[in-house]
């Protein structure tokens, strides 16, 4: 068993584990941050996606004692007090999420991907939305919201 | 009975599950925290075939944090087998323990349970576990398995052959002498698993003192799983309560009693502490359940127009190791609707089932989903071998709108479908007529467009009275029950178990509709096998028309009731002119509909805390209950229309457009619909493109990981355009349909004749799914 602190979503967690403990076991267990999804455990579901010092990362490939002295956003940091982020709230307005358990991963991937592409083709939404698996939606409501989020994003600043 | 005018029903409400899953507070199973829980680890089979010889566990007990090591020996004194003997004919009776005793059946079938103090811990000493095998030669496929002296999977049976049907009607042998032409055609479908992005688990806590067993599982049918729990843990069902929270996908999957959910049940039980399980990915593919892999031939006899004489159909499933529903429950429905919209009097087929050395087979989206890529295929070879437009042969054979109900050879019925209009308006929207040119146009520039069309007439809701006809056990009648609380909150619930479907939105707007509230005011009370009442569960597209029915007439009774009393509040003699809209009574005077000051809230209120002010004779208290049997089938329809280009130097294909038009009927939610309808499609273009459970010759699954099992992914598929032609059923008071599985039909199907369109300048055809690049490259390659 290894001691060592993690910064999630701005919050200091004392842990304790074992260091082949993975990141997303430790954000469930020890964090008791439950929002972030474990669907395969080898890195192709995407679900587990979260934010490392900002950079989508799947918490299911990385060991939590790794993360020291980095900062870990996961699914529960994007609603600031209640009110749903922009992507958040398209895919709540076009049904962009079924059973759910993806979804998170989904919300991580494109938060942090918009920021840099504010304004992206639905090809280039496609792409990126492909390495997150949904087996519910098709991804057709997923994919529009995502647009849907960058049209209005880029009609606000315009 | 007297039909509210649908103010709700039908609005495309977001959905009120949304927000607990955008922000991370869903309460899937493994979300829920159980203090002191311990944590099983199943070893597994590395064989497909094998005698156990002995299983040595003490070098595993002493490892770190172990506390029980259970094997199939001791789950036999814990709990019964599962003995599946419906009286089916041709149906052999077959009969599993918890966990194998003396022989494994497939690479990856549990031998032993470990239980330790973390997961980690477990998988751990599972390794140590010995197991002495004596390795047999394995059943691996469908013609293995059907030999002469074939190795029996199953010793207690006379051969692998598990179930056998054969059905006639009318003369097709005779029609086969007169026809101009009898057309032969094959379609093999590979073996897929449902792949819920999260896989099984659950957590069993026995309560010694109450002698009473929880079970946080994700569940599609809370109520007949606890029957089963109890059962094989020989308990009554008041000892045994299912919490089925947010359930992260099922498609079928989520069904079944599995082994290492009894086993983790009895564990539980014997160490008197909470035990749970989450299967990695690789058993969830490997040993959760499969579906599908069947091979079809039809024999179509034809007049020189293509009109349909009569047909042949033979089906044969690969079922697997292990029969956890009744081995004919598949295929048979196949056989039962095969011939959909189109006109049939003399019809025969045969349906076999084959056990095989691999995970045993269920239920996926659309059990029967081979059906429509059967017969339109079928309809492409007539147009093929004729020299006909496919969409002609199509047009001549299908029922008109003047001859429904129209029955089909087997006896089922259809009534109150649209497979006309539906065609026709996938055809306008493909632009098929167009379409030919800018194929010959693209052919001349090498480029290799095809165009399929597909209707799909899906059974989405089994009444009683089916099953009793197909001598299947068991009830298709959903139930439901609505209270409103004194201070006028609505609580509802029914017997289905959610999985993404978005139930707490669309059956709030059904219990808006039916009582006169708004949807806000409805709170669905679902998944808890103490809470909701004994319903039937969610599986084929059911939902809609069982639960969403049964609820409707609750909210129906307590509407009722509520106007009763408010007569009696406002001073009128009856009820007559009185409505409840959105939480407030109405008086219609004169063709006029004017408020009153009477609110649901106060009405409850006095229903509950001054019954002596009620109507004489009525009962305190404002709490009701339904149940509801629906007709034997209903069915609806759609159809499909997709393009494609196939390289035909890589194989590879894309979809460069989607059409489907839909008819299901009253929309609950269209969002809702709609979303289903895509996500039905991308299962069905993810099967018939990509997903295949593969085994080696020896019966090694060589499929355990998501980079060997390959699934649709956003890049895989196209946006899909859905045009919404709903038309009422009378067969239910709301008239709704159903849906959700034919579009994993339509799907399978019409990609098929799309590509094999696109492939007709080869001279080949495409019979066998998935339609991968490989298999499409290797026909092109042969026809050179």
């Amino acid at each position: 068993m290894l001691d060592f602190e993690l910064t999630v979503n701005g919050q200091r967690y004392p842990v304790r584990a074992e260091p082949r403990k993975l990141l997303s076991d430790v954000l469930r267990e020890d964090c008791r941050l439950t929002g972030t999804h474990v669907g395969c455990e080898h890195g192709v579901c995407g679900a587990c996606t979260v934010l490392v010092d900002g950079k989508p990362s799947r918490a299911c490939l990385i060991y939590a004692v790794q993360m020291q002295g980095h900062e870990v956003t996961t699914i529960e940091a994007v609603a600031k007090d209640g009110k749903l982020s922009p992507l958040q709230q398209a895919l709540h307005e076009v049904h962009g999420l079924q059973c759910g358990f993806c979804t998170a991963g989904i919300v991580m991937t494109f938060e942090a991907y918009l920021k840099e592409n504010p304004r992206p083709s639905e090809a280039e939404v496609r792409e990126v939305l492909s390495g997150n698996l949904c087996r519910c939606t098709g991804y057709h409501n997923i994919v529009k919201a995502i647009i849907r989020v960058a049209d209005e994003g880029s009609d606000a600043t315009a | 009975m007297r039909r509210p005018k649908l103010r709700h029903i039908g609005a495309a409400l977001p959905r009120k599950e949304d927000l607990r899953f955008l922000t991370g507070h869903g309460r899937y199973v493994e979300d829920i925290e159980v203090p002191g829980a311990l944590h099983a680890c199943f070893v597994r089979s590395p064989h497909p075939h094998a005698k156990i010889l002995s299983i040595e566990t003490e070098t595993a007990k002493i490892a770190s944090g172990v506390i029980a090591i259970y094997t199939g020996k001791d789950l036999a004194r814990w709990t019964t087998p599962l003995r599946m003997a419906p009286p089916i004919e041709g149906l052999r009776p077959v009969e599993m323990t918890t966990l194998p005793i003396d022989k494994v059946r497939f690479h990856g079938d549990p031998v032993a349970c470990v239980i330790a103090t973390s997961r980690y811990l477990a998988e751990d000493a599972a390794e140590r576990v010995e197991v002495d095998y004596e390795p047999l030669p394995a059943v691996a496929n469908l013609e293995q398995a059907l030999l002469e002296n074939a190795v029996k999977v199953d010793e207690s049976l006379p051969s692998n052959l598990v179930s056998i049907q054969k059905y006639k009607t009318g003369d097709p042998e005779a029609r086969k002498r007169e026809a101009f032409k009898v057309v032969e055609s094959e379609f093999h479908q590979g073996r897929m698993t449902h792949l819920p992005i999260e896989t099984r688990g659950l957590a069993a806590v026995w309560d010694e003192g109450r002698q009473h067993l929880t079970v946080h599982i994700g569940n599609q049918v809370p109520h007949p799983y606890r029957s089963q729990v109890a059962a094989r843990m020989r308990l009554s069902e008041s000892q045994v309560t299912i919490v089925s929270p947010d359930v992260g996908g099922g498609f079928g999957q989520k069904i079944a009693l599995y082994r290492e959910e009894l086993t983790v049940c009895a564990a539980s039980r014997q160490l008197k502490r909470p035990v749970r399980w989450r299967e990695d990915r690789m058993e969830n593919l490997m040993a959760a359940s499969h579906a599908r892999e069947d091979s079809v031939r039809t024999r179509a006899a034809v007049t020189k127009e293509g009109r349909l004489l009569g047909l042949e159909l033979e089906i044969l499933e690969d079922f697997g190791a292990y029969c956890f529903y009744p081995a004919n429950y598949l295929a048979r429905v196949v056989a039962m609707i095969l011939t959909g919209p189109y006109k049939l009097r003399d019809y025969a087929f045969e349906v076999k089932v084959a056990l095989t050395n691999k995970c045993g087979n269920g239920p996926m989206r659309a059990p029967m989903a081979i059906t429509s890529w059967v017969i339109e295929g079928t309809m492409d070879a007539i147009a093929r071998e004729l020299g006909l437009d496919p969409l002609e042969v199509r047009r001549l054979n299908m029922v008109e709108t003047r001859e429904l109900p129209y029955t089909m050879p087997t006896g089922e019925v259809i009534a109150d479908i649209t497979p006309r209009e539906t065609l026709e308006a996938a055809v306008k929207a493909i632009d098929y007529a167009g379409f030919r040119k800018r194929q010959a146009a693209a052919r001349k520039e090498g480029r290799h467009l095809g165009l399929g069309l597909c209707s799909v007439v899906e059974s989405t809701t089994y009444g009683s009275k089916f099953y009793k006809a197909a001598g299947i056990p068991g009830s298709g009648h959903e139930a439901a029950w609505l209270r409103i609380e004194p201070g006028g909150a609505v609580n509802a619930s029914v017997g289905l178990g959610a999985t993404g479907q978005g139930y707490e939105t669309a059956f709030a707007q059904v219990v808006a509709d039916g009582l006169g509230v708004e949807p806000s005011q409805v709170r669905m009370q679902m998944g808890n096998t103490d809470v909701a009442p004994y319903g039937m569960g969610s599986r084929g597209a059911r939902g809609g028309t069982a639960g969403g029915t049964a609820i409707f007439l609750a909210a129906r009774e307590a509407n009722e009731k509520v106007l009763a009393i408010a007569a009696q509040m406002l001073g009128f003699d009856s009820a007559e002119g009185l409505h409840l809209v959105d939480g407030r009574v109405e008086r219609e005077i004169l063709g006029e509909r004017v408020k009153t000051d009477l609110t649901l809230a106060q009405v409850a209120r006095t229903a509950y805390l001054d019954p002596t002010a009620l109507p004489k004779g009525m009962a305190p208290g404002l709490d009701f209950s339904k149940t509801y049997d629906p007709p034997p089938m209903t069915y609806s329809n759609a159809a499909h229309a997709c393009e494609v280009e196939l390289d035909a130097e890589t194989g590879a294909l894309k979809i460069l457009r989607y059409v489907v038009a839909e008819d299901c009927g009253t929309v609950l939610n269209p969002f809702v619909v709609e979303g289903q309808q895509h996500g039905a499609i991308a299962m069905g273009l993810s099967g018939a493109l990509l997903e295949h459970m593969r085994y080696d010759e020896h019966g090694n699954n060589i499929t355990g990981s998501l980079a060997d099992y390959l699934v649709a992914t956003s890049t895989d598929l196209p946006g899909f355009e859905v045009i919404p032609m709903h038309t009422p059923s009378r067969g239910n008071p709301v008239g709704i349909k159903g849906m959700a599985e034919g579009g994993v039909m339509g799907a399978i199907g019409v990609i098929a004749c799309a590509v094999n369109d696109a492939l007709s300048p080869f001279g080949v055809i495409a019979d066998r799914q998935p339609l991968s690049p490989d298999y499409l490259r290797s026909l092109i390659r042969s026809a050179r």
